[in-house]
């Protein structure tokens, strides 16, 4: 079975408001997706229509090429976290991964080796409803990996975690995806994606806005842009202006202009006279590429309305 | 974009099967101490409301006759029940095979030493007359006699529970009725006719052991009259005895007699023969017997100081109340923690999901609810012979199914607990429904809150008609009773009820797992 | 620092406003009538009187739904005090109010004001029920029965106790809530402690026992407030019953308090 995730044309409305418009996406074995989008762009109801929870109005949503409902063990094949939260607080988080390696023919030592990879094993025997946020997180990573699958997908795993917790799950996740596993991961901060993620599925308003890898994406953002320092700021741009370029105060001592390279710039300076002391190629962050991509695309009247519908 | 290999796991695939289910739901059954300690309870109030029946009952063992507690204690009939077998027989032994022949022309009846007596002639609708053959005249001992009766026409009966009906009607001196039990080895046959020419067969019954001599005869009796008064919170019964003469004629033995000669005996008469009311009077072949009393089992009644053994288990209601919140907690708790979308996730086909935990936590209460039975069954029925009360015996298969009942009225309770959290989703909701819907009737009944003819169609129509599987005493058509649910007689009997309880935990059922395919969760 | 009656009266608004805007409740209330209601005139209709000295007492048949009415109210008070604990609003609550007794008695204050509107629609129909349903059942003059009247003393203090029997009802519910916190163990409580009494009074055949389950039971000594015919044979004066019930719900709300107090939201 291909270890992937393909979501194909869905659609869901809850009530009067659109939940999911066209929504579809592929996730490929070996990399971890970024699953973004402002809050309310339909991620959720996407992954519980993956999972079989929600039915979709119109479309697939497949695992390895086969709908949800029909896999017999579906933990081997997909390993989940949707709501860290959902755990009866008075049973302890190992009786929580016993159950649910039960209901998958797993035994107690299957537990004992998630709780190892997810880094539990103290506060394992303690009753869940004393877990921090963190913790719960990590509880729900463990409960994913129990059946040891080929694909996971985690909603928003950064959440309520520490710096520490953040740099652990990184690299955690990074090493599920060197395994080969594909590894989809939501979450509505970019900068939690940004050393993690390899793809971008980026969605607003219940359909995909791009579907792109993080080094284009970065790379489109930035263009040919180069950041210049200098104290003169008023006689830089007449000089860089009068060459064509496009020139923007972007900070009191901070220039970007576009359409000229760096080493024009600084010939262009030197020739002139102009005091500078740092010429660099502009490279964006991501979350400025995503905050491009989105720019109008963020619909908040669309994100009320189904926090309402759920 | 590079290519991987995908991920492949070294974890072995074990079956698919439901049992991986059941076992992921009992896992999430006991890890819940919440749940644990809700069962137990179940099982202490139960056991604790029980002894509170037997601790709470005392009476004085001299009555106003001057009584012994002893005389509380009915004579058992061949099949073991406790019977009453007060009558006046003129009998004679008859020795093998034989017949007895006799026309009724008379059966009238009368209130006996009652200054509260109700007006009227006083012959009862179970009142009797007509010829038998006894084992022999110890009481208890077995029978079988065709009869005429007040109101329910000719009977065969037979050793107390055995009744089959003949012509109906009532006996006069223009419509008279002639009787016929013949026996052959240990068949008995009872005949009627209306004019002594043309017989026909009432029925024919088998009394296995029947010693070769038997008491033959001729007999009357009369049960007691009662009047229940009944009003909000209670219902009380007086009564007294009544009086039954019957003018027999043509009386004509057939076989072996080795006496030859007719005696009269008042069978369980409180004042032994000397009663002066009851006696016979004989000429050539026409007797005039006078008779009180039954021939007929013993039913149950409230205040009575007679006990049944469903008794010890009144506190059952009360571990419904905690069953049935841990019932509709184990679904409903789900909900409200999201921890259904895991549970969903892990397994995609929701009407095993639901099967399972029907299954779980039936089982559960069926255990709580037959451990509980097994511990206060015994020990209430002990307490209350402590007491010097009398507790009615059962037959093995009897007790078998009252206290494994128990178990059964519980988990049915549990799973529709259950269905109506799958549907309600809100655990109060839920558990109010079921409460009031279980409960509630009962508590009408058994308390007397409402009046009874309302709350017997309550029993009949709610889930509450479950509870009548702990009826351990049967009703008997030919005895009358009040039998209320507060006496220990529920209007469908033990089976019929359970089953309409069983109807509506069916019913939620298939509409839970509806629901429960169809919406998003 | 403010005076006290300001800070009440904002619990009071405040608790006003979460009972008002949950939609639970107007359901529950309409529940509390409509049961009551129906269980009354369907106890109107099953009773009938055969003749003079029938014995039966027709402010108690015509207020008899009250016993299922109760399933309600208990509900919308244990309802009031666990959904928010089940959500985890409690910790909001007690937040923005840090005197949580008064944030109990401000609860208790509005579910008593709700009750005692829903209790009266409620009463003043059953009554109106068994106005119109008993004189066809031989509650008759001849029997020895007059209509129902509210200005006849009895009746009118079986009316207007039953529904202060609702209300003490509702706020039993609410300190067991407040003790347990759970709903569904709440609301199994109340019932059963409701239930028990009656149900081992019926077992037990010492009528000294008899007599005093009937009088120390919550609903048993509390429905007493509806008996208006052989009032010398009762277990109870009228108002002592109520009295015994208030006594209940006393018991269940400072115990309800003291662990509010001494507890962690």
């Amino acid at each position: 079975m291909e270890a992937t995730i393909e979501v194909t044309g869905l659609r869901k409305r809850f009530g009067p408001a659109v939940a999911l418009d066209g929504m579809s996406f592929t996730v490929l074995p070996g990399r971890i997706t970024g699953f973004v989008g402002p809050n309310g762009a339909g991620k959720s109801t996407t992954m519980r229509v993956i999972l079989g929870l929600d039915a979709a109005d119109e479309g697939k949503a497949l695992i390895g090429g086969r709908p949800y409902r029909s896999l017999r063990h579906p933990l081997r094949h997909v390993g989940s976290l949707l709501d860290a939260a959902a755990l009866q607080p008075s049973r302890t988080a190992r009786n929580h991964l016993l159950w649910l390696a039960h209901s998958q023919g797993l035994g107690a030592k299957r537990v004992d080796e998630v709780v190892g990879q997810a880094g539990l094993e103290t506060a394992i025997r303690r009753k869940a409803g004393g877990y921090s946020l963190g913790m719960r997180q990590r509880l729900g990573i463990a409960a994913a990996l129990l059946g040891d699958p080929p694909v996971l997908m985690l909603d928003e795993p950064f959440n309520g975690m520490d710096p520490e917790g953040i740099v652990w799950m990184r690299g955690f996740l990074r090493s599920l995806a060197a395994q080969g596993r594909a590894v989809l991961v939501s979450s509505h901060l970019m900068g939690e994606l940004q050393d993690t993620a390899d793809q971008l599925v980026v969605v607003g308003r219940g359909k995909v806005i791009a579907d792109t890898s993080v080094a284009d994406l970065i790379a489109t953002a930035s263009g040919d842009r180069v950041t210049l320092r200098t104290t003169e700021r008023t006689p830089a741009m007449t000089v860089l202006a009068r060459v064509g370029a496009t020139v923007a105060a972007t900070g009191p001592a901070t220039l970007t202009v576009s359409g000229l390279p760096a080493e024009r710039v600084v010939a262009l300076l030197g020739e002139s006279g102009v005091p500078f002391s740092e010429v660099a190629a502009h490279r964006a962050s991501l979350e400025e590429a995503y905050m491009e991509l989105t720019r109008g695309a963020v619909e908040f009247r669309a994100a009320t309305a189904e926090e309402t519908a759920r | 974009m590079t290519t991987t290999t995908p991920y492949r796991s070294e974890t072995r695939l074990a079956r698919d099967g439901f049992a991986q289910l059941l076992r992921a739901e009992w896992t999430k059954f006991r890890t819940v101490r919440g749940w644990v300690i809700g069962m137990v309870v179940a099982a202490l109030v139960t056991v604790l409301v029980g002894i509170l029946g037997p601790v709470g009952s005392s009476f004085s063992c001299s009555g106003p006759n001057g009584q012994s507690c002893g005389s509380h204690t009915p004579p058992l009939g061949p099949d073991g029940e406790a019977v009453t077998d007060s009558l006046f027989l003129v009998h004679q032994p008859l020795a093998g095979d034989g017949s007895i022949t006799v026309r009724v022309t008379s059966l009238t009846g009368r209130y006996l030493d009652a200054p509260g007596a109700p007006a009227g002639r006083g012959l009862q609708p179970w009142s009797k007359a007509g010829i038998m053959f006894k084992e022999s005249t110890t009481r208890g001992s077995a029978y079988a006699a065709v009869m005429v009766t007040g109101a329910n026409g000719v009977r065969m009966q037979h050793n107390y529970t055995g009744d089959t009906a003949g012509l109906p009607g009532e006996v006069s001196s223009t419509t008279p009725r002639w009787l016929r039990l013949t026996r052959s080895g240990d068949t008995i046959t009872g005949y009627e006719s209306a004019d002594g020419t043309k017989w026909s067969v009432v029925g024919t019954v088998n009394l296995a052991g029947l010693p070769s001599t038997v008491e033959a005869g001729l007999f009357a009796a009369s049960p007691g009259y009662t009047v229940t008064t009944e009003s909000f919170g209670s219902a009380s019964g007086s009564g007294g005895d009544t009086l039954a003469t019957a003018l027999f004629d043509h009386a004509d033995l057939q076989g072996t007699k080795p006496r030859g000669t007719w005696t009269g005996d008042d069978i369980g008469g409180q004042g032994g023969g000397n009663s002066p009311v009851t006696g016979f009077q004989q000429s050539g072949d026409s007797f005039t017997v006078s008779g009180t009393g039954d021939i007929a089992p013993v039913v149950a009644s409230r205040g009575s100081l007679s006990k049944t053994i469903e008794n010890g288990l009144v506190g059952a209601f009360a571990g419904l109340i905690a069953i049935i919140v841990v019932a509709t907690t184990f679904l409903t708790s789900e909900y409200r923690r999201g921890l259904i979308r895991t549970t969903l996730a892990a397994s995609p086909r929701r009407g095993r999901v639901l099967a399972a935990k029907a299954v779980v936590i039936g089982s559960a209460a069926f255990v709580t609810g037959l451990v509980t039975a097994a511990i206060a069954v015994p020990i209430v029925e002990k307490l209350e012979r402590d007491k010097g009360l009398y507790v009615f015996p059962v037959s093995a298969m009897t007790e078998l199914r009252v206290v494994a009942g128990t178990g059964a009225l519980l988990a049915v309770a549990a799973i529709l607990a259950l269905a109506v959290g799958t549907v309600l989703r809100r655990s109060a909701g839920a558990a109010t429904v079921v409460i009031v819907a279980i409960v509630l009737p009962y508590v009408f009944a058994v308390a007397s809150v409402l009046p009874s003819g309302a709350s017997q169609w309550l029993l009949r129509l709610t889930p509450a008609a479950g509870f009548a599987i702990l009826q351990s005493m049967p009703e008997y058509p030919q005895v009358a009773a009040a039998y209320t649910p507060a006496d220990g007689y529920f209007p469908l009997g033990p089976w019929g009820g359970f089953a309409v309880l069983c109807g509506y935990a069916a019913l939620a059922l298939v509409l839970a797992t509806f629901v429960l395919r169809r919406r998003d969760v | 620092m403010r005076p006290w009656w300001t800070s009440t009266a904002e619990a009071l608004h405040v608790e006003w406003t979460k009972l008002r805007t949950t939609t639970g409740t107007i359901w529950l209330l309409f529940a509390v009538v409509a049961l009551t209601v129906a269980l009354s005139a369907a106890s109107a209709a099953a009773v009938t009187c055969a003749g003079p000295g029938c014995d039966r007492d027709p402010a108690k048949v015509s207020l008899a739904g009250i016993t299922v009415g109760q399933a309600a109210v208990a509900m919308l008070a244990v309802l009031a005090v666990s959904g928010e604990y089940s959500t985890g609003m409690i910790r909001v609550t007690f937040a923005a109010m840090p005197r949580r007794t008064t944030v109990l008695a401000a609860k208790a204050a509005v579910v008593s004001g709700l009750v005692l509107v829903a209790g009266t629609v409620a009463v003043l129909a059953s009554v109106l029920a068994g106005l119109l349903i008993l004189p066809g059942n031989g509650f008759t003059a001849e029997n020895g029965y007059e209509a129902l009247s509210l200005a006849d003393g009895p009746v009118l203090r079986a009316a207007a106790g039953s529904v202060l029997y609702l209300v003490l009802i509702g706020l039993l519910s609410l300190g067991v809530a407040a003790v347990v916190r759970d709903a569904a163990a709440a609301i199994g409580i109340v019932l059963g402690l409701l239930y028990l009494f009656p149900i081992v009074a019926s077992v037990v055949s010492d009528p000294e026992w008899y007599r005093r389950f009937q009088q120390i039971g919550p609903m048993s000594a509390g429905l007493a407030v509806q008996a208006t015919v052989n009032l010398g044979s009762q277990p109870l004066d009228p108002w002592e019953g109520l009295g015994i019930l208030a006594i209940w719900a006393a018991g269940a709300l400072l115990a309800g308090g003291a662990l509010l107090r001494l507890r962690d939201a």
